[in-house]
């Protein structure tokens, strides 16, 4: 058969194992549990984060910052403290409620009596004169504690201005950068980096157990006898790939829907976030990156998984591909937030965080032509990973050869017949 | 192997049929030594026209009868539309009609096992490699293997099969080799390996008496009615006109060849099996 015959036969066999695996995993009830998992674990996160808000704001309702000052003080210090608060905004940690209070014979001990008030928690409570004020903060009113300063300062400036209104008016205009800003080049990056290792690390792990279905229902002998086990190995990857991509096609479309409902302003915002290389080609790059990561970890995880025979086995590897996973994400994001140094060439180079490093780089730098360079170096160790795992099944599972593994044995090259 | 034949590879355990087939098929590689399979120095370049029977039997178990066949098919290079018609031919030639859309594991162990045998031959295969097949079968489904086999052969395929139950080879073999000890200690027909073993013949005396011992070969036992010997290279006749000139008579007399099961105990011998032995032990 010719050389064209024997790649034709190959790529069908791949294709074969490949459709066999999609369709059993895709066509199963469980799927829909593992489809819809981020929306339970979303679930599981906003409930959690409900719950926080709602102890945060229960709590908010009974802290106060007091002014110990004479009554016209503290009408200025109010005034001043209503404007202040317009500067924060939605997340922004506002100041606890201003209360006034006129002072007594002792506001010193007045002031330390406040920070023990058992019916509400007052985080900082000023006294004396507004140019010499004393100020007594709690364990968490440091900031409160500033904020006092800053409102007696104010009060005080108004008095000397002779009026607490506003002596500047700002025209307030909002402009969009044309190009993304180099902490949004860099925010992109770690963003790229951290989906496409939030992705791998949901996806690619479910390669580990691919062939324990093969090897528990025997029917590797009959795969083996039939397809290279190269092939056994890239048709099964292949197959989970797919399913990889359907899960990210599902929820890339509902995000993608999500951003059109955004708050103009929030959109605005996520403008100045953006690749180096330009949204077309960055979008094409994730793409190939992420199936680059998925099908370099995958082929791991395959080939490590392919030598357990246990489900115990199995779950016991979860641990330490975990670990890899998460030693290649951090390899990255140094690469993303330090692009152009030693560790950065590291990672784009060392094959398994390559895939992640280039997606930072192709957010950092405007280059397309090392991105090329780096799909092909990176499908070289995709081809060089399934060999291996392939072999070590061969020898180690399917007893081929001596039985014992070496390394010397693994690169061996067949002897010709 | 001579094609169009059904061939035989006879042995005891531990003998080396398994590691054979599989690496004439390439599924382990050979230490040493090198193998042609279809004219082929490498196996995969064959493969489409190979069937293979493992002695493993697996499918998988969520997969319909006829999917099943179809995939295993496709994997020999069949598309999988013609693998599914085949496939319903196939199940209802067999009598397996109704588990056409029947789920692997809703399937008895002996149904599951034609299914696979089915689409071992569904992509209609030169070459029929089966692995033990008869193992695990009741023997209707015995019967139904050793007719698809027979269809088989018949079709035009040449079939290659392990197996220690010497009534299947008897049976079925036209060729068949024998191995023990991870060498091949015969290659011949059925009636080859019966051949290597003298005939016997069992004699039943008119009148029997003392001196009837004297007139037969040194190995004659006496039987329940008469006396067991080995026929001797030249035939019995000189014995037999010896024991009618001597009054003894006969009242009885038939000669029989020995079966392949006495022939397999006799090639395979003692030796070979003490070579079995070496081996498991080096594999150890």
């Amino acid at each position: 058969m010719t050389r064209t015959g024997n790649t034709r036969r190959l790529i069908r066999q791949t294709l074969t194992i490949a459709r066999r695996d999609f369709i059993a995993t895709v066509f199963t009830p469980t799927f829909l549990i593992f489809l819809f998992a981020p929306l339970i674990m979303g679930s599981f996160g906003a409930i959690g984060g409900l719950g926080a808000a709602t102890v945060a704001s229960g709590s908010d309702g009974k802290t106060r910052i007091v002014a110990i000052v004479p009554a016209a003080e503290g009408a200025a210090m109010k005034t001043i403290d209503a404007r202040l608060r317009q500067i924060f905004r939605g997340r922004d940690e506002r100041p606890p409620e201003l209360v006034t209070q006129a002072p007594d014979a002792d506001p010193a001990a007045r002031a330390r009596a406040e920070l023990q008030a058992k019916d509400y928690d007052v985080a900082a409570v000023l006294y004396g004169p507004l140019e010499t004020p004393t100020i007594l903060y709690g364990a968490q009113g440091y900031r409160t504690a500033d904020y006092l300063a800053e409102l007696a300062e104010q009060t005080l400036r108004a008095d000397v201005t002779g009026g607490v209104g506003a002596l500047s008016r700002a025209t307030k205009t909002s402009v969009v950068r044309a190009k993304a800003s180099i902490g949004g080049k860099n925010q992109a990056a770690f963003f790229t980096v951290f989906g496409i290792f939030f992705l791998t690390l949901l996806l690619a792990g479910q390669a580990v157990g691919t062939m324990a279905e093969e090897r528990s229902n025997k029917v590797i002998e009959v795969l083996a006898a039939a397809v290279p086990l190269e092939s056994v190995f890239l048709g099964k990857l292949l197959g989970m790939f797919g399913v990889a991509v359907l899960f990210v096609a599902f929820w890339g479309t509902l995000v993608s829907q999500v951003t059109t409902l955004m708050p103009a302003g929030m959109a605005a915002g996520l403008a100045n976030i953006g690749p180096a290389i330009g949204m077309p080609a960055f979008t094409v790059l994730f793409f190939a990156y992420f199936t680059m990561a998925y099908l370099l970890l995958g082929a791991v995880f395959l080939s490590v998984g392919a030598q357990a025979s246990t489900m115990r086995e199995i779950q016991m590897l979860s641990l330490p591909i975990t670990i890899v996973q998460v030693a290649m994400f951090g390899l990255a994001s140094v690469a993303a937030s330090r692009p152009g140094t030693p560790v950065a060439t590291f990672a784009e180079w060392f094959p398994f965080s390559s895939p992640f490093a280039m997606a930072a780089r192709a957010a950092n730098r405007p280059e397309l032509w090392p991105h090329l360079l780096a799909l092909v170096w990176q499908m070289v160790w995709v081809g060089i990973t399934i060999t291996l795992g392939a072999r070590a099944f061969r020898r180690g599972v399917l007893q081929s050869g001596s039985g014992r593994m070496n390394l010397r044995a693994l690169f061996r090259r067949r002897a010709p017949a | 192997m001579p094609k169009g034949l059904i061939y035989g590879v006879l042995g005891p355990n531990g003998a080396g049929k398994t590691t054979t087939l599989r690496m004439l098929l390439g599924i382990i590689e050979p230490d040493a030594g090198h193998r042609t399979l279809l004219g082929h120095d490498s196996p995969r370049e064959a493969s489409d026209r190979v069937g293979y029977l493992p002695e493993e039997r697996g499918l998988y178990p969520a997969m319909k009868a006829r999917d099943a066949i179809a995939f295993l098919g496709a994997l020999r290079g069949l598309d999988l539309k013609t693998g599914r018609k085949r496939a319903v031919a196939l199940l209802e030639a067999a009598g397996l009609g109704h588990a056409v859309d029947t789920k692997i594991r809703k399937l008895s162990k002996g149904m599951a096992q034609l299914v696979q045998l089915l689409g071992s031959v569904v992509h209609q295969p030169d070459l029929l490699v089966l692995d033990e097949p008869f193992s695990g079968l009741d023997p209707v489904n015995q019967e139904r293997l050793e007719a698809l086999i027979i269809a088989e052969r018949d079709r035009g395929a040449t079939i290659l099969f392990s197996t220690h139950v010497m009534a299947h080879a008897e049976r079925l073999c036209d060729r068949l080799a024998i191995i023990a000890g991870g060498k091949r200690r015969f290659e011949g027909t059925v009636a080859e390996a019966r051949g290597t073993l003298p005939m016997r013949a069992h004699y039943v005396p008119h009148h029997d008496g003392e001196g009837v011992a004297a007139l037969l070969p040194a190995d004659a036992v006496r039987a329940a009615d008469g006396w067991t010997f080995t026929v001797p290279d030249n035939g019995a006749e000189d014995i037999l006109k010896a024991l009618i000139a001597a009054g003894f008579g006969i009242s009885g007399l038939s000669i029989e060849r020995p079966g392949l099961h006495d022939a397999f105990v006799r090639i395979v011998g003692a030796e070979a099996l003490d070579d079995d032995a070496r081996t498991l032990e080096h594999a150890a």
